[in-house]
């Protein structure tokens, strides 16, 4: 005779107050789930990175805008202009980075100036930012003129540089930011790559 | 009247029996290791979501809350939908709704998001950047996404054995699970584009994200869930005769194909800027919805015949009329033509449905004579104009 009362479980089928009966469901959709969740960073943990810029390498930053990017560095996200990728210079991001800096390109629309638009960046990221007092002014090979802030903390160090990517009209043209940060105490190994890089930004034919 | 036909109360009883119609759902189950799971990963999910917006709420309250404005508002649409292909021998709304969840927070932000930021930093290091940007969403979202939503079908399985028997059963709780993914992903987007902008106009740009993803939503998660689930149904076999292993990975592939086309067009459009634009719309909605009207036709099938063996005995005894039956229990096509036969639309709406709470209460009554069929029979009748 057994019973039928629902939610009652004979004792031979009990394991830590669990019905074993209706235990592989529960098993099948855990381990699949842990392998999503925790296989794909661990192969991503192993597998290398190999796509270093090399000389000649130049970033397309949409609509024609271009940098330089340094040489050796590892380009972990964005194009190059002989991707013919179709960038879009409101949308894309660009990510290079080697050991303990990186360097992060993101284009953005925003109306208004350079000056502008990093004050918004900086209230919308992280207002208690350690962020130097007076931006300066940064002025690329092109004749872009861009706002220069630095920030240093425990973390390491930044520097945020803020463009509007036109000469003749900035205000309405698409607005770029550059992030470029180390661990602590190797910002000045990096900075000349840094310079150079801002100083390469270029924007599109007629802008 | 009274029901008395031997082979037919038969047949009534072996398709109540099969489909689990009629029994209630209680999702709280402390016995059950699938209940656990479901509550570990919803719970995860929904702390991954709070950390997730909680992070910069302060700058994009404005996103994040009419994203969710937005889009509960254009959820209701989605379930009246839903609601109306949730017939045949119907799920509970109970269960449903935990489908609904599952697909909300674990299938997001427990599984997906952890698991596609790996996996696209997979791809951008073996196809480089570009490549990535090409292929990477395509070949990662179909992979952890669909997978993720299934899983809530396999723990509800659990939850509920009886209840989830037919491939229908799985098209229907996979478009729900499908749909929280889709709301909540929806959300997660008007959040994000908010923040490619650093927090200006973020009341236009939800707007702009709901315009965008609520129409490409048509042929979204929703859709590619209730073929994959339908898919993993066939694969399962759950009901008699119901076990076609091919039919079931080549639903699934399909559902993961269509994924896959849908997050790849550039690539797939080989740089032409009109195919680019064209081919989601021209191209792989009219694919994908013929792809879910004819799983969804397949998928009826047992359905279709266990609610004409549910209602056997009445239409042996004159309670349901055979055109009726075939309305109840057929196709689209069955039930326009039924509106043309009774030359009253409203009239033929009240039919279908007086014989749904017929069988419902039959269902629920496994089978037995109770006050409540009596009424739901009488009903019918009253409609019908025939006297008892």
């Amino acid at each position: 005779m057994t019973t039928d009362i629902p939610g009652w479980v004979p004792v031979e089928h009990r394991w830590l107050g669990l019905d074993r009966r209706r235990l592989r469901p529960a098993i099948f959709v855990l381990v699949v789930a842990l392998l999503l969740i925790y296989g794909w960073p661990a192969l991503n943990a192993i597998v290398p990175w190999d796509n270093p810029i090399k000389a000649g390498d130049v970033l397309d930053l949409g609509d024609g805008a271009t940098a330089v990017p340094p040489v050796g560095w590892q380009l972990e996200d964005g194009s190059l202009v002989s991707d013919r990728a179709g960038v879009s210079p409101t949308n894309d991001t660009v990510k290079l980075a080697k050991a303990g800096a990186e360097i992060q390109i993101t284009g953005a629309a925003f109306d208004g100036t350079a000056a502008q638009f990093l004050e918004q960046v900086i209230r919308s990221e992280d207002p208690d930012a350690n962020i130097s007092g007076a931006p300066s002014t940064f002025t690329t090979t092109s004749g872009l003129v861009g706002v220069v802030r630095t920030a240093s903390g425990q973390s390491g160090d930044e520097l945020i540089a803020a463009f509007k990517m036109s000469t003749t009209e900035p205000d309405a043209a698409p607005a770029l930011l550059v992030e470029a940060s180390t661990v602590p105490g190797s910002f000045q190994q990096y900075s000349t790559e840094f310079q150079a890089l801002l100083r390469s930004i270029t924007p599109g034919a007629g802008a | 009247m009274t029901v008395t036909s031997s082979p037919a109360k038969s047949a009534q009883l072996t398709a109540i029996e099969q489909s689990g119609w009629g029994v209630r759902f209680k999702l709280f189950q402390p016995h059950n290791a699938a209940f656990w799971v479901w509550l570990g990963g919803v719970g995860i999910g929904a702390v991954g979501m709070i950390k997730y917006f909680g992070a910069g709420f302060d700058t994009y309250r404005l996103a994040v809350t009419s994203g969710i404005l937005f889009f509960g508002i254009y959820l209701i649409p989605w379930l009246y939908f839903l609601r109306r292909q949730n017939r045949y021998t119907g799920q509970p709304g109970s269960l449903l709704a935990t489908g609904f969840v599952w697909g909300g927070f674990a299938a997001t932000f427990w599984i997906a998001l952890p698991a596609n930021a790996a996996m696209l930093e997979i791809w951008s290091k073996l196809l480089g950047p570009a490549g990535a940007a090409k292929w990477g969403a395509g070949l990662t979202a179909p992979i952890n996404e669909e997978w993720g939503k299934a899983l809530g079908l396999i723990l509800l399985i659990g939850l509920a054995p009886v209840l989830i028997r037919s491939a229908y059963d799985g098209f229907i709780i996979g478009a729900f699970i499908g749909l929280g993914f889709q709301v909540s992903e929806d959300i997660l987007y008007a959040y994000n584009n908010a923040t490619s902008t650093f927090g200006e106009n973020q009341l236009s740009s939800s707007l702009f994200i709901l315009g965008i993803r609520g129409f490409a939503g048509i042929t979204s998660h929703a859709l590619f869930s209730a073929i994959f689930c339908t898919g993993v149904m066939w694969i399962l076999g759950r009901a008699a005769g119901e076990r076609h292993v091919v039919r079931g990975v080549l639903a699934c592939l399909g559902a993961m194909f269509l994924h896959f086309a849908w997050d790849d067009v550039a690539g797939l459009a080989f740089g032409n800027a009109f195919l680019t634009v064209a081919m989601p719309y021209l191209i792989l909605m009219p694919l994908a919805i013929a792809l879910l009207l004819w799983i969804r036709r397949l998928a009826s099938s047992t359905e279709r015949r266990w609610i004409r063996d549910l209602l056997a005995p009445e239409v042996e005894a004159g309670v349901v009329d055979p055109q009726l039956l075939t309305a109840v229990s057929g196709l689209h096509k069955d039930r326009r033509h039924f509106r043309k036969v009774v030359h009253n639309r409203h009239r033929a709406n009240l039919l279908t449905e007086s014989v749904g709470d017929l069988a419902h209460e039959i269902a629920a009554a496994r089978g037995e004579e109770t006050p409540r069929v009596a009424h739901a029979r009488h009903e019918l009748l009253r409609l019908r104009g025939v006297t008892p």
